[in-house]
């Protein structure tokens, strides 16, 4: 346990050690040089700050915008990767994993069991992990959220039949907070630290591997009594219900690519910064 | 501060937006269309419907960023041609998989000759994503130049990508991986 304990401080502290290139990443410099697009061009790899806002905007519906197109929002930085050696080696492996196993699996799968019963399906797993969502919810704040969450498992967990149906969505429009505790350390002020591509589990950062962590003992089915090989099986039935859902979008996202390994990684990453703006 | 999000109102760049959007459905939904010998058409009249909305020009110089000036003329428009070709290529892909989805527009920032229009698209399984486009008025039209969808912008993924590789190797091996890729597909 002590040992725990040990390797996630030693993490956390790395995530910190990255906080002051952040604010650095979203200080005045960035907007100064932003006057021209020509001036934006040259900002390597840094988006232009004011369309961040739109974004923001978007999902608090409350523009935060200042004149001239610029706004003090932060400009996401490319996640630093010093692990890439090793992060490719399993990104690849990932990749296998992901076209001989999961996906003939999940394709059987998906002729065996019709749509709508795995989007049911999906919808039982997703409201039993509520708790995950209610508590990050409340951690960074957002009360309306966390009111909305247990709302929504009221509704679904009755009229939805055990969150099978989510007529919270549907027909009050009442849709899920998708909170957790790496987007919840990111607005503590956390730096994703570096990245990390996990055998299986995918890509992560840091931070995010700290909060997965976390969001494991808000996860109910953490706690389920079920032998080893049951709960896997669980676990797995999960993991193949959700991936015969997303079937075809890896393989769109490679299509797509130069570099699958960096596409995935910067996609990963932009796609958690601006989650943790909203 | 300015709000116009989240109102009804809708300007320019929503309405060019949505024209063109709904130009393409009208063509991926066209049963006349869907006939297997009608395929090359089919493809011609989207693509034809994509190039008039997008900006390959901008959008090869935000990816290429600070490499772009390096460029000769030529070497920057054979990029905007190839980079041009996968661009359509991949969002060619994504409107000939459309089922149905539903397009809402929700929302509009508009600052001198830059515009983003916010769009919800709702799939059939109700799941929600946030797609933005980016644009920039030239003439009287606004024109896009990125797309973001779920807080990933694809000029900002390619701009990564271009880096890495630029970063280890020539210009002229990125033109090489970005014809090959063409030619795959």
């Amino acid at each position: 346990m002590a040992k725990i304990v040990t390797i996630v401080s030693i993490l956390i502290f790395l995530g910190w050690m990255h906080l002051p290139q952040k604010i650095h990443a979203g200080g005045m410099e960035q907007i100064a040089s932003a006057e021209s697009i020509y001036g934006w061009e040259q900002t390597e790899s840094h988006q232009i700050p004011w369309t961040q806002s739109v974004q923001m905007a978007e999902a608090t519906q409350e523009p935060r915008l200042t004149l001239e197109g610029q706004d003090a929002g932060p400009a996401v930085e490319p996640i630093p990767d010093p692990l890439e050696p090793v992060n490719r080696i399993f990104f690849s492996f990932n990749d296998k994993l992901y076209f001989w196993v999961l996906k003939p699996v999940s394709t059987v799968y998906s002729k065996a069991v019709p749509e709508n019963l795995r989007v049911s399906i999906g919808g039982f797993f997703d409201n039993l992990e509520t708790p995950v969502r209610f508590v990050n919810c409340l951690l960074q704040g957002k009360f309306k959220g966390a009111g909305y969450e247990v709302f929504r498992f009221l509704v679904n967990s009755t009229a939805g039949f055990f969150g099978a149906c989510d007529v919270a969505s549907i027909k009050l429009g009442i849709n899920p907070y998708r909170e957790d505790m790496g987007q919840t350390l990111g607005t503590y002020g956390f730096y994703p630290g570096i990245y990390l591509c996990w055998p299986v589990f995918g890509p992560s950062s840091i931070r995010d591997t700290v909060g997965m962590g976390g969001d494991m003992f808000l996860d109910p089915l953490s706690f389920i009594y079920l032998p080893g090989n049951e709960w896997a099986a669980v676990r797995g039935w999960e993991f193949v219900n959700g991936s015969s859902l997303v079937l075809g979008e890896y393989e769109d996202l490679k299509e797509a690519a130069l570099d699958p390994y960096v596409a995935v990684k910067d996609a990963y990453h932009q796609n958690r910064e601006s989650r943790i703006r909203k | 501060m300015v709000s116009l999000l989240g109102s009804a109102w809708a300007g320019e760049p929503t309405d060019q937006v949505k024209e063109t959007t709904d130009k393409i459905l009208a063509i991926v939904t066209d049963p006349a269309l869907k006939v297997p010998e009608k395929a090359g058409e089919r493809q011609r009249l989207i693509r034809q419907a994509v190039d008039e909305r997008f900006d390959w020009e901008e959008m090869s110089r935000r990816t290429l960023a600070r490499y772009w000036a390096e460029r000769t003329e030529a070497e920057k428009k054979a990029f905007i041609d190839v980079f041009g070709q996968l661009l359509e290529r991949t969002y060619m892909d994504k409107v000939e998989g459309y089922s149905g989805e539903k397009v809402l527009y929700v929302g509009e920032r508009v600052e001198g000759e830059y515009g983003a229009v916010a769009v919800k698209i709702v799939t059939q399984q109700t799941r929600e994503i946030s797609v933005i486009y980016r644009m920039k008025k030239k003439g009287g039209s606004w024109y896009v130049y990125d797309i973001s969808i779920e807080g990933v912008s694809l000029i900002n993924n390619y701009r990564t990508q271009f880096n890495s590789i630029l970063s280890r190797s020539s210009f002229e091996s990125l033109m090489e991986r970005l014809r090959e890729k063409v030619k795959q597909g």
